[in-house]
């Protein structure tokens, strides 16, 4: 985020799309439901669901699946044309203007409300508020990166708060709601297939000698080369990737297309899987390592507005149950690392000294309220608003964009379209949460969510097994007929091992990010016999 | 109490460093390829020579209050990060970074004369020039963190 979570309550005006906030971001979701109903905060949703927030909102607009660069460029042109852009802040703090301008042209309000399904008058009331009502904020998730043109949906966002002049201020920004707990954290600390830690490239020699020198290593034995992205390696599984350490990751409940993850999964010579429960992945493993629960270990997580904080153990691990940072800490020494750091405490302190971003953090000062990177000094307080005067490009740049469908659109023989996400009762792929007893009670099953007018066209109710069935699978599951979805429009939680909705996810990658079009297949339902 | 006229002739060894820097910037800005870098390194140029300005008005009069607000922090990032080589196609992190650098060796420079002085006032003068150098050395610090730790990848 380039922003803060407590600015919810400093902006005039919130904007979410792509994220059903107060079920998937509970925490957060209060925060933005306090700013509306206290401070009159004024809330746009746009969401092809009626989530808790749009119930609340000043205007919920439902589009169609997979069309926001063309609802998000439309309602740019709309503010130009109307003249209520901020032409100082983009003259001084922006570039690329006239190619940008040029792109906007194919926005036509007619293509944009064909594309998008939203009306002209909603696309200029969305364009009005958000531009004419102040500091404006940003919130999106994975409905909105989830898309193989999930870079250009976040390009459309980034354009549009710049030209309205919301980055860089308090209370404006973009601001993505990461999926997990920590996976700030994750990404902050290298693990990607081409940074080390704050985002310094493996191709740069001198990071890798930094980092060498660090862990005691001979810099020789480091790949010098970029690695892939999670979804690549399992493409690559059994050629270029022969073995897998999967860590706090279960593929086998999360990657879309199910079918295919496991026919590669298959493929390999040696798998190694670290978790705490034995989960779907972790049953295919050549080796298990069980690894301690958040209660039972002491580390920090990064939070989505970058924020680090303690987390103190409090539990004993159960025999034979270790650490994840003692477990890496000594396979990296059996591996010939002399200098790896085996504690918590010595991780944070080495870790701290080769990331510059997060050198001013101490486990003395993060035990207070913890800290937002970057923190470069053990004076500095943290950074709550990222470009405040400048981009680190310096001039930000505007993106021209292409609207681009997705990749697989309603047809005769698949006529609806199905989105994947979660429930506020489970995590992710369920592996935790449907451990829960309270949890598990309250939602114990999945449901197949379906408009009310195409249940009826298919003579459906609620309650109804029924089969989904796209091109990679079929699931049975039951049905829930409620006008939270919209007509044409399905959506399945992926929680659930009985009824997995990965069997039906499409593996479309984003062509940059490499993220799966989760959101957007085509699928048909019908009554199971 | 120092003589005027050596008061003048320190003030003249400060405007010196600022024109200096301004030249410097000037050139490193007509240098530059990356249109960012440059804009930034105009901005430096121009910088140095409102900082002049402000020191030719107290070299003019000497019993003006000689004195700079002294930032109420130093965050001490300048001092953690390593020196960047000038060159046409630097980041505009390393841009900024240079910058300050320089500030926060000019401010070294400045506390160091003053930690040598054995005249009262003349080490009054030394320490308010560094901490005309500190507010320098702030602001670029500023900028520098809201672009030197991108989150790219």
């Amino acid at each position: 985020m380039t922003n803060s979570m407590q600015e919810a309550m400093k902006s005039d005006v919130i904007l979410i799309t792509g994220s059903n906030t107060t079920w998937c971001h509970p925490v957060f979701g209060g925060m933005i439901k306090k700013a509306v109903k206290e401070k009159g905060v004024k809330l746009i949703v746009i969401d092809p669901r009626e989530t808790d927030l749009a119930k609340i909102a000043d205007i919920h607009i439902r589009q169609k699946g997979g069309s926001d660069v063309a609802w998000l460029m439309g309602i740019q042109k709309i503010i130009i044309d109307n003249n209520w852009h901020k032409k100082e802040y983009i003259d001084t703090r922006c570039e690329g203007w006239d190619d940008y301008l040029k792109s906007l042209q194919a926005y036509t309000q007619e293509m944009v409300s064909a594309v998008s399904g939203i009306s002209k008058e909603d696309l200029t009331a969305i364009a009005k508020l958000y531009a004419t009502g102040g500091r404006a904020a940003i919130y999106y998730a994975m409905g909105i990166t989830q898309h193989s043109h999930g870079v250009d949906n976040v390009k459309a966002i980034s354009n549009l708060a710049l030209i309205t002049g919301n980055l860089g201020v308090e209370g404006g920004g973009v601001n993505p709601l990461r999926g997990q707990s920590n996976v700030q954290g994750a990404c902050d600390m290298g693990a990607l297939p081409n940074v080390f830690s704050a985002y310094q490239p493996v191709t740069d020699a001198a990071v890798r000698e930094k980092y060498a020198k660090s862990w005691g290593i001979d810099v020789a034995t480091m790949d010098a080369e970029v690695g892939m992205p999670v979804t690549l390696m399992v493409d690559n599984a059994g050629e270029k990737i022969k073995a897998l350490y999967i860590m706090g990751e279960n593929p086998m409940m999360n990657d879309p297309d199910l079918h295919h993850a496991k026919h590669q999964l298959e493929k390999l010579d040696f798998m190694i899987v670290q978790d705490i429960f034995l989960t779907e992945t972790a049953e295919m493993a050549d080796v298990v390592l069980p690894a301690a629960s958040f209660a039972e270990k002491l580390g920090t997580y990064s939070n989505t507005e970058r924020r680090v904080q303690l987390g103190y153990q409090v539990l004993e691990p159960l025999p034979g149950v270790r650490q994840d940072s003692e477990i890496i800490a000594d396979l990296a020494t059996r591996l010939g690392a002399s200098n790896f750091p085996s504690t918590p405490q010595a991780l944070f302190e080495e870790m701290r000294m080769v990331t510059p971003s997060y050198r001013g953090m101490t486990y003395e000062r993060l035990a207070k309220s913890g800290l937002r990177w970057p923190c470069p000094t053990e004076d500095h307080p943290g950074t709550p608003v990222l470009h405040t005067a400048k981009f680190t490009r310096g001039l930000a740049l505007l993106v021209p964009l292409e609207y681009r469908p997705s990749m697989e659109l309603p047809c005769a023989d698949y006529p609806l379209l199905l989105a994947t996400g979660r429930l506020l009762e489970h995590y992710h792929g369920g592996n935790m949460s449907r451990q829960s007893f309270t949890l598990d009670t309250l939602k114990p099953e999945c449901e197949l969510e379906m408009h009310p007018e195409d249940a009826e066209k298919l003579g459906i109710k609620s309650g109804d097994w029924v089969n989904i069935e796209t091109r990679r699978g079929k699931v049975k599951v039951r049905a829930k007929v409620t006008a939270t979805v919209d007509k044409g429009a399905l959506f399945m939680p992926f929680h659930f091992h009985e009824a997995p909705a990965n069997m039906l996810t499409n593996n479309a990658l984003d062509p940059i990010a490499k993220i799966p079009e989760y959101k957007v297949c085509a699928a048909r339902v019908e009554l199971a016999s | 109490m120092m003589e005027v006229e050596e008061i003048r002739r320190l003030f003249g060894i400060a405007i010196e460093r600022e024109i200096e820097s301004n030249e410097f910037y000037a050139k490193a800005a007509k240098a530059s390829t990356d249109a960012s870098v440059k804009a930034i390194f105009t901005d430096l140029a121009k910088d140095e020579l409102g900082h002049m300005e402000l020191l030719e008005r107290f070299r003019e009069d000497p019993t003006l209050p000689m004195k700079m607000i002294k930032p109420a922090v130093d965050y001490k990032v300048a001092e953690e990060v390593a020196l960047p080589r000038l060159s046409t196609d630097m980041k505009p992190a390393d841009a900024i970074a240079l910058a300050m650098k320089k500030e926060q060796q000019a401010m070294e420079a400045y506390r160091a004369m003053a930690a040598q002085c054995t005249d009262d006032s003349l080490k009054v003068i030394f320490n308010n020039l560094a901490d005309m150098e500190l507010g320098h050395k702030n602001r670029l610090e500023t900028l520098f963190v809201d672009i030197g730790y991108p989150e790219a990848f």
